[in-house]
């Protein structure tokens, strides 16, 4: 929708906006890091299509990039991942909790137990793949 | 032991004088139940007249006198000089709108967006006057009864990055208002609402950094309101794609 402007009756100013104006606060600084950590989150997904790219080629294929996973460089890199991901999770939980409203018999359910729910569905699902993982 | 006195900081803008902002340093005599207002209407009486700002009620109801106090955008009528005491305030024009004068800033587009949403209540189906009021139980006054409280007072815009860099977003509070009636039961223009808000320059323009609802002073909480209006939007368009013929369609 077009900015509305009153008829110029006067000079106005109008100041301009800072390219870095995403540094300037810190609740600023903290909406840069949420959306830049979504960034890892693809990231790891390329490393998943590039995991089963190598899966559907082959044994050989296969073990070499269980070779690569365990070079120094690339651990260290999943390492960087693995905390950039719980941080935009956890970001993503906290926003939740302030949008979804669930009501239940006449009553909204207090936030804690929404937060709850989505922790326990992140734990129950690294345990279901923890246990893939371990048992195939 | 003299009088405490604390340094006001107060941006000034004289386009007949200097063609940029410029800051002028007053000092006022301080008391532990002041507020930035007192400040500036001692400024004005007692130091120089010729200092501009709105304000009206004095009590946190108006919306007028919203401006920015040491960088964030406050009421200036609630805001006490005891926070800052013995440090200086600076106190500035609300951001990301056009300056006319000193403090006072040009609201004409914040209006303009607030009428687009149509906040009042749309009936099609009218009922006479013999019929009585529209009745509405408690509970279903309580949906969106905190999303009502909104004075206008524009602090959400000051506070918004996004339409600080995009001008065409319709903004926090009058997208939390088109919320309101959405949820209000009375209310029949939900779907007319929808296609004013829920585009690209409304509900999807937000990014969710929420500082709207921290600065409001009503505690209106727009950042909620607008996050639920996605979800709202989303859920309708997924149902009319899964039921195609449980909803209304327009006539081929």
């Amino acid at each position: 929708m077009k900015r509305t402007e009153a008829p110029p009756r006067y000079p106005v100013y109008v100041p301009k906006v800072s390219r870095i104006w995403w540094l300037r606060t810190g609740p600023f600084r903290r909406f840069a890091a949420r959306e830049i950590t979504s960034m890892f989150a693809a990231i790891f997904s390329v490393g998943m299509l590039l995991f089963l790219f190598a899966l559907s080629r082959g044994r050989a294929a296969y073990d070499g990039f269980l070779h690569w996973l365990k070079l120094p460089w690339v651990i260290a890199l999943s390492a960087v991942i693995l905390g950039a991901v719980l941080y935009h999770t956890a970001t993503w939980f906290r926003l939740t909790t302030r949008i979804i409203v669930i009501r239940l018999g006449g009553r909204t359910v207090p936030t804690v137990v929404i937060a709850a729910g989505l922790v326990a569905a992140l734990l129950g699902a690294s345990a279901l793949v923890a246990y893939f993982h371990i048992w195939f | 032991m003299a009088d405490p006195t604390m340094t006001l900081k107060v941006a000034r803008y004289r386009p007949e004088h200097r063609p940029k902002p410029y800051f002028d340093e007053y000092e006022v005599p301080y008391r532990e139940d002041m507020v930035v207002l007192d400040a500036l209407n001692y400024i004005k009486d007692e130091l120089d007249g010729s200092l501009a700002y709105r304000w009206s009620c004095r009590m946190g109801v108006c919306g007028s006198c919203g401006m920015m106090v040491n960088y964030k955008p406050r009421l200036t009528c609630s805001t006490f000089l005891r926070e800052f005491y013995p440090k200086h305030v600076v106190v500035e024009p609300l951001e990301n709108f056009p300056i006319i004068r000193d403090l006072v800033i040009d609201m004409s587009d914040f209006m303009e967006k607030l009428r687009t949403v149509k906040p009042w209540i749309i009936r099609t189906d009218e009922h006479s006057v013999d019929e009585g009021e529209y009745l509405q139980p408690p509970e279903q006054v309580d949906r969106y009864k905190q999303f009502s409280m909104c004075i206008n007072c524009m602090l959400c815009y000051a506070a918004c990055p996004v339409y600080a860099k995009d001008q065409e977003f319709i903004g926090p509070a009058a997208l939390a208002l088109a919320y309101r009636y959405n949820l209000d039961t009375r209310d029949q223009g939900q779907d007319e609402r929808q296609q004013i808000v829920a585009v690209d320059w409304g509900i999807w323009d937000c990014t969710f950094v929420g500082e709207c609802s921290v600065v409001c002073p009503k505690d209106v909480d727009p950042a909620a309101a607008i996050q639920r209006s996605k979800v709202a939007a989303t859920t309708k368009s997924m149902m009319s794609m899964l039921l195609p013929f449980g909803v209304e369609r327009e006539e081929d």
